[in-house]
């Protein structure tokens, strides 16, 4: 007979951790898919030599230029951002910064506040106990406080260090009247759940292997499989299955080998992130019942596609701030220019985060941003400016255009020759308003902090590190694909737990929301377990 | 995946004419020493071939197409356009071999990407001395919304 499990979940990244281990630990049989392999710490690259040929390489953010079999091609020749993830157990958790900022109450309320894109179904407050919940899950270190926020409950642990370059602005800010605070980042800077604190290395972005930044492989999976949950690597989906009746009957999937298996469930949840979510659903496309694909009576998935356009304002003064050291989340961020202000030619606003700029490498290869020089220039270029700078990350709030859009490849396929997914995206002419009076803010913000020179980054190619909104939430099914409950419209034992949900993109980093979202999928099906309808 | 790996072997690139590329790349100027200086490409060019062994074949490709009589920084641009690996391979292959040594290091004052310890409740020394303050005074930034 064949096992069938009470929930499937495809990928063990943010959100399909957090789901798994909710689910496991209220009684249900969860099973998990997951293409990559669990993460081998010892093989992080940051405290070795080659960290910085490494990080362009076997370990690049992109999986087209990392190439590893777990990997997928996003064939991204028609967009301006060049989507960026990571394949594994804890998925881009891996090699996220660890920034771990909420959503506030106007992300929600768009349309309504300020005319464009729609609001979301839910609100803020509706997200608020999740957002505590998961806080302590991942184990954030900052401080409550910050009035650019409604206030909430406290974080578990102290701020992170604001470093030399972190104070410099600060005090900066302070010369300005302008917004500052100590960014929350889901990395510990003391012990907890049994895990060491950052030690600064400054390598996260291309794993921690202290294990000091949160990603679900340490934070949720042990404990999901402790609850029973039991998590299939080297398992990647081809496609789901449906009933008759229309319901998911489970997914087809491929080991590492090409060996076909079919894993049954009662329920489906999808985790795959904005991209490996909407491919598998236009991947299950059948002629009878979904030929433009599963769950798209709508005609929105992979529509709606939002990566924050990302710019870097880089500051550098006379003195050596050891900028190659420090956590790769962010020491403060500034909310100053984020809500909407009519008078700005645009409206939304953008988040910023500050950053160290990484070792001579990258200081003269530039990956994100710069010039490079040569010849006795170069000398004076890294005298001038080496381990003297910090960096401003302005992420961009990204309104939602149906043109913007994941779908699949017609020649190009990953390593078991299923479709690749396709990805066509514009920076649109308002986000781009947007980021030009943010760098010049940004610019302002630098100097009085006594920067002796600064240097603009505009909008950077290689930043899709945020993936959001190719399966919209809302109460309409002509207009939305899942509903309040991230349950698909049209097959209800179907769910979305990552960000493909999300309506609008807000200017903030993504996986705290995402994270708190999936959880409360994950609670919202605990509670209406008896009334679930599963496949005969 | 990249692991510290054993150097590979380079017989099939000219050390001197890569050296002597570099040289223009990465003079001696500005208190710092040239390539050759350092030996760099000698010392450290297996060990960075054995970590990113991508970097050989295009590496051989710019090495050919150089000529270090003729060779000036603008003809770098020009090897750009005509062979973008072989760009990106050369100008990895010698920064890396450059600031991998240990010369270099100490003049720029880059000791590596070295863990540190700190005390995680320091911050109450700067909260007591007042630098979220005017922050704080000047009260909430953030808009309320219907429902
Ligand atoms: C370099 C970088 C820096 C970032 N920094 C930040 C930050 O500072 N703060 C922040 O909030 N966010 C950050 N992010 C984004 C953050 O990592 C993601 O928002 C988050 O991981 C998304 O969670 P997810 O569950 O949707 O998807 P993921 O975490 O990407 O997990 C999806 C999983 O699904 C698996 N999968 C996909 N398709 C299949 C298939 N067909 N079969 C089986 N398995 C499949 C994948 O292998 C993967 O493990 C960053 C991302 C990157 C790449
Ligand atoms: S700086 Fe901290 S979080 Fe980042 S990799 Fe190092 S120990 Fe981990």
């Amino acid at each position: 007979m064949t096992y069938r499990a009470d929930v499937l979940i495809i990928g063990a990244g943010a959100s399909g951790g957090v789901a798994a281990r909710h689910l496991a630990e209220h009684g249900f049989d969860v099973v998990c898919l997951e293409q990559g392999d669990w993460p081998d710490r010892s093989a992080f690259p940051g405290a070795r030599p080659d960290w910085e040929l490494a990080i362009r390489k076997d370990w690049a953010m992109s999986p087209n230029v990392r190439s590893r079999p777990e990997d997928y091609p996003v064939v991204h020749d028609d967009s301006d951002i060049e989507p960026l993830m990571y394949n594994a157990v804890g998925g881009s958790m891996i090699i996220y910064a660890g920034t771990w900022p909420r959503m506030l109450p106007s992300d929600f309320r768009v349309r309504t506040m300020d005319g464009v894109a729609d609001d979301w179904p839910i609100a803020y407050s509706d997200l608020v106990p999740y957002y505590n919940a998961i806080d302590q899950q991942i184990g954030v270190s900052g401080l409550a406080g910050d009035p650019a926020y409604p206030p909430h409950d406290d974080y578990p642990l102290p701020p992170l260090p604001l470093g030399a370059a972190g104070r410099r602005v600060a005090e900066g800010h302070n010369r300005l009247g302008w917004h500052w605070w100590p960014e929350p980042n889901a990395i510990l800077s003391a012990p907890y759940d049994g895990r060491r604190p950052c030690v600064q290395r400054g390598v996260c972005t291309s794993g921690c292997a202290e294990g000091a930044k949160a990603s679900t492989d340490l934070t949720h999976w042990p404990k999901a499989t402790a609850a029973g949950a039991r998590l299939i690597t080297g398992a990647r989906v081809s496609r789901i299955t449906m009933d008759p009746r229309g319901l998911a009957t489970g997914a087809v999937w491929l080991d590492r080998s090409g060996v076909e298996h079919h894993q049954e469930a009662d329920v489906v949840i999808l985790a795959a992130n904005a991209i490996g979510t909407a491919r598998l659903l236009l991947l299950s496309a059948d002629d009878r019942h979904c030929p433009d694909g599963l769950a798209n009576s709508s005609g929105l998935v992979g529509r709606r596609l939002m990566m924050h356009p990302f710019s870097v304002v880089t500051g550098w003064w006379d003195d050596q701030v050891e900028g190659w050291q420090g956590h790769f989340g962010a020491s403060i961020t500034s909310y100053q220019f984020y809500e909407t202000d009519p008078d700005r030619g645009f409206v939304r606003g953008a988040k910023w985060a500050l950053s160290p700029v990484g070792g001579p490498l990258n200081h003269i290869l530039p990956m994100r941003a710069g010039n490079e020089v040569w010849g006795p220039d170069h000398h004076e270029l890294m005298g001038r400016t080496f381990g003297r700078g910090a960096s401003w990350a302005i992420f961009g709030e990204d309104l939602p255009e149906e043109s913007n859009r994941v779908d699949l490849d017609p020649e190009r396929t990953d390593s078991h020759g299923i479709p690749a997914p396709r990805v066509s995206y514009r920076i649109s002419d308002h986000s781009r308003r947007l980021m030009a009076f943010q760098e010049a803010r940004a610019e302002e913000s630098l100097r009085a902090s006594r920067c002796r020179e600064t240097a603009v980054a505009s909008m950077i190619p290689y930043s899709g590190w945020h993936l959001m909104g190719t399966a919209r939430m809302g109460n309409d099914s002509a207009s939305s694909v899942v509903n309040t409950r991230q349950q698909a419209h049209d097959v209800p034992n179907l769910y979305i737990a990552d960000a493909s949900v999300f309506v609008t993109s807000s200017g903030v980093n993504p996986t705290c929301t995402i994270t708190a979202l999936a959880l409360r999928t994950a609670d919202l099906l605990v509670q209406h377990r008896s009334e679930q309808k599963v496949p005969a | 995946m990249t692991t510290p790996t054993s150097p590979a072997p380079t017989a099939d690139i000219d050390i001197h004419r890569l050296t002597a590329l570099a040289d223009v790349m990465l003079p001696a100027a500005h208190g710092m020493p040239a390539v050759s200086d350092v030996k760099a490409v000698e010392s450290y060019l297996p060990q960075v071939l054995g970590w990113r062994k991508d970097l050989h074949q295009p590496l051989v490709r710019a090495v050919d197409a150089l000529d270090p009589s003729l060779f000036t920084i603008d003809r770098l641009s020009a090897l750009h356009e005509e062979d973008e690996d072989a760009y990106v391979a050369l100008t990895t292959a010698v920064a890396a071999c450059y600031y991998l040594s240990p010369v270099v290091r100490e003049l720029i004052g880059y000791p590596g990407q070295a863990a540190k310890t700190y005390d995680p409740f320091a911050y109450t020394e700067w909260v007591a001395e007042g630098l979220l303050d005017p922050v704080v005074d000047r009260g909430p930034i953030w808009r309320e919304v219907p429902g």
